[in-house]
C-alpha cells in the first residue's frame, strides 16, 4: 500500500457566513467521510493547519520574506489527510466523496513517493 | 500505522449547534453586558467556525458542547482584555463578570441550570417592551435560538434586508434604552411572559403553516417554538398559561405527520388517520395541560389547549366530543372575540346543531374586513351549503374560495369539492 497526502484548499470567507445549523451539516458530512477512510484502517494521519502566519519565502541573498500565499488566490490550504491506498486512483476515488469539494474547495492529491533503490 | 480513535466519540445531536449558539449568545450577553450582544454573536459564530475548521481533520471530540463553549469563552475574554486595555469602562466591568464566573464552570449541572437561566433572560429580554413588536420575534430567532439572518428571513418567506433592518434597529434600541439582562419582576414580569408567550405562539403558527416540501427551516420553527414554550413553562417565573400554550402547540404538532396523506392531499381533522399522531408530542401536551389547571385564570391559551385536548381524547373522528368543543369554543368567543374563532366556532356548531344553524351564525361574517381575502370564509360556507343540497350556491363559494391565496394542497382540495358540486349537479 502507498500513502497520499490529500491537500484540501478552501475560502474561508465562504464559510464565514454559513448558519450553525448548516455548519453542523458540513461536520457531520466531514465526519461521515473521515470515519469511513478511518474505518477501512487507511488512516495515517490529518492535521489543519494554522491559518496565522503564513509566510512564503523566495529567493536568496536576500531571502524575501512575504505574507501568503493569499494575495494571489482566495483558496488556502486549510490541512491535510495522509492516508493510503492501494493505487493512485483508489485514493482519487477517495477524495472523490470528500464533502470539501462539495463547499467549493479543491483537492490536490499527491503520492508519497518512497524512492526505494532497487536491490 | 492509521489513526485508532473511540468510534463512539464524535458524534453530534440534532441541531446541537443551532441550540447552543443560543444558549452560548445568552451566557456570554450576561457576562458582557446587552450591549456588547453584537460582540457575544461574533465570537460564539467564530467558535463554531473554528470548528468547522478543525473538526473535519481530528474527528468531532467527546464533549463537543464543552468545547464549542470554552473556545467562544475564552474568545470573549480575549476581546475584554482588548477592550479593557482600551480603557473602556463598561468592557473592564465585563471582565470582573467573567473572573466572577469562572467559579461556576466546574460543574456540569450547574452550568446547565445557569445556561437554562441566561436563555430564559435573554427570552425576555427580545421582549421589552422598549423593542418594536415586529422585531421580536426576529431577535429571538437570532440570538436564543442560533438562526441565521437568512435563515429567519426564509421561515418567514420575509426579504433578508428587511430582517437584517430589524434586528439592527433592535440591537440600537437594547443600548438606547439601556436595557438590562435580569429577570424582571411584579406586573413588568407578567407582561414580558405574555409577550414572550406570543412570540412563541407566532413562531409556532409561522412554522405549522409550513406545507411539506417546503423549506425545512420553516417546519423548524415548530420544534423551537415547543422548546422555547417548555423553557419558558418549566423556568422558575413559569405559569399555568404557559403550560397551556405548551400543551396547545405539543396537540397541534402532533397532528402534523397525519394533516397530509401519501398522495401530499389536504386531511381535514375528523378524517384524520390517528395513528398517525405523534404519541409522545400527545403525552406531552396532556403532562403540560394537566400542569395549566394549576391557576384560577383561563385564558384564551387554556381554551384553544382544552379544545385541542378534545379532539386528542377521541379515539377517532366519530367519537369527538362536538359538544364540549362548542362550550369551549363559546368561552373563548366571550373572552378574546375574533371573526376566525367565530368562523371557527360555526364548523362545530354545524356538527352539533346542523348545517343551517352554522350558516346562520356565519351571516354576520359576511364583509368582515379581517375576512376578506380568507379561503376559509366562502370554503367552509360551500362545505354547509353542499351538506344542504345546494350545490349550485355551494359550487359558487367554493369558486370564490379559489380566487383567494391558499397553498397548493389547499387549493388542489377546493378543487376536488367543487367538482364534486358540480358531478352531483349534473
Amino acid at each position: 500500500m502507498a500513502q497520499y497526502l490529500l491537500l484540501l484548499y478552501n475560502d474561508p470567507s465562504d464559510w464565514k457566513k454559513m448558519s450553525p445549523e448548516d455548519m453542523q451539516k458540513a461536520i457531520q458530512k466531514f465526519s461521515a467521510w473521515r470515519e469511513k477512510i478511518r474505518s477501512q484502517n487507511l488512516l495515517v494521519g490529518s492535521h489543519k493547519l494554522a491559518d496565522e502566519p503564513g509566510k512564503v519565502m523566495r529567493g536568496k541573498s536576500p531571502v524575501r520574506v512575504t505574507d501568503g500565499p493569499y494575495s494571489e488566490t482566495k483558496e488556502v490550504l486549510g490541512g491535510y489527510f495522509l492516508i493510503e491506498a492501494p493505487n493512485y486512483k483508489a485514493a482519487v476515488d477517495l477524495a472523490r466523496d470528500c464533502p470539501g469539494l462539495e463547499y467549493n474547495g479543491t483537492i490536490e492529491v499527491r503520492e508519497v513517493d518512497p524512492m526505494l533503490p532497487r536491490k | 500505522m492509521s489513526v485508532s480513535e473511540n468510534p463512539d466519540a464524535g458524534s453530534l445531536v440534532d441541531h446541537l449547534f443551532r441550540s447552543r449558539a443560543g444558549q452560548m449568545v445568552s451566557h456570554l450577553t450576561r457576562l458582557l453586558g446587552p450591549e456588547h450582544i453584537e460582540l457575544a454573536e461574533e465570537v460564539t459564530q467564530d467558535a463554531l467556525l473554528k470548528a468547522l475548521q478543525h473538526w473535519p481533520y481530528t474527528g468531532i471530540p467527546e464533549n463537543p458542547a464543552g468545547w464549542l463553549f470554552r473556545v467562544a469563552r475564552n474568545a470573549a475574554l480575549d476581546a475584554v482584555r482588548h477592550r479593557t486595555l482600551a480603557a473602556d469602562k463598561s468592557a473592564s466591568l465585563a471582565a470582573e463578570h467573567f473572573r466572577n464566573a469562572e467559579a461556576l464552570t466546574a460543574d456540569d449541572a450547574e452550568l446547565e441550570e445557569q445556561l437554562r437561566d441566561d436563555e430564559l433572560r435573554m427570552v425576555l429580554m427580545c421582549c421589552h417592551p422598549a423593542i418594536s413588536h415586529d422585531a421580536r420575534v426576529a431577535l429571538s430567532l437570532k440570538t436564543v435560538s442560533g438562526f441565521s439572518v437568512n435563515e429567519i428571513a426564509r421561515a418567514f418567506l420575509a426579504d433578508e434586508a428587511t430582517i437584517a433592518q430589524r434586528l439592527v434597529r433592535a440591537k440600537r434600541q437594547i443600548r438606547e434604552s439601556r436595557i438590562r439582562f435580569e429577570l424582571p419582576a411584579g406586573e413588568d414580569l407578567n407582561s414580558r411572559m405574555d409577550s414572550a408567550l406570543e412570540v412563541v405562539y407566532l413562531m409556532f403558527n409561522e412554522g405549522y403553516a409550513a406545507q411539506s416540501g417546503e423549506d425545512l427551516v420553516r417546519q423548524d420553527l415548530c420544534g423551537e417554538a415547543l422548546r422555547l414554550g417548555s423553557l419558558l413553562a418549566t423556568s422558575s417565573v413559569g405559569t399555568p398559561q404557559a403550560h397551556a400554550l405548551v400543551a396547545l402547540m405539543a396537540f397541534q404538532a402532533a397532528r402534523l405527520p397525519a394533516r397530509v396523506d401519501a398522495a401530499g392531499e389536504l386531511v381535514l381533522l375528523p378524517d384524520q388517520d390517528r395513528s398517525q399522531w405523534d404519541r409522545s408530542l400527545i403525552a406531552l401536551g396532556f403532562h403540560h395541560f394537566d400542569l395549566c389547571a394549576a391557576g384560577v385564570q383561563v385564558t384564551s391559551y387554556h381554551l384553544q389547549a382544552a379544545i385541542a385536548a378534545t379532539h386528542a381524547r377521541a379515539q377517532d373522528g366519530s367519537a369527538t366530543d362536538w359538544n364540549l368543543i362548542l362550550d369551549l369554543y363559546d368561552q373563548l368567543l366571550e373572552l378574546s372575540p375574533s371573526p376566525v374563532v367565530e368562523l371557527n366556532r360555526a364548523v362545530v356548531v354545524a356538527k352539533v346543531k346542523g348545517p343551517e344553524t352554522a350558516l346562520a351564525a356565519l351571516r354576520p361574517l359576511a364583509g368582515n374586513r379581517s375576512l376578506r381575502n380568507y379561503y376559509l370564509l366562502p370554503a367552509v360556507q360551500g362545505q354547509l351549503l353542499f351538506e344542504i343540497g345546494d350545490e349550485l350556491a355551494a359550487s359558487q363559494c367554493f369558486r370564490e374560495a379559489l380566487q383567494h391565496p391558499c397553498s397548493e394542497p389547499e387549493r388542489r382540495f377546493l378543487q376536488r369539492k367543487l367538482a364534486e358540486c358540480l358531478k352531483t349537479q349534473a
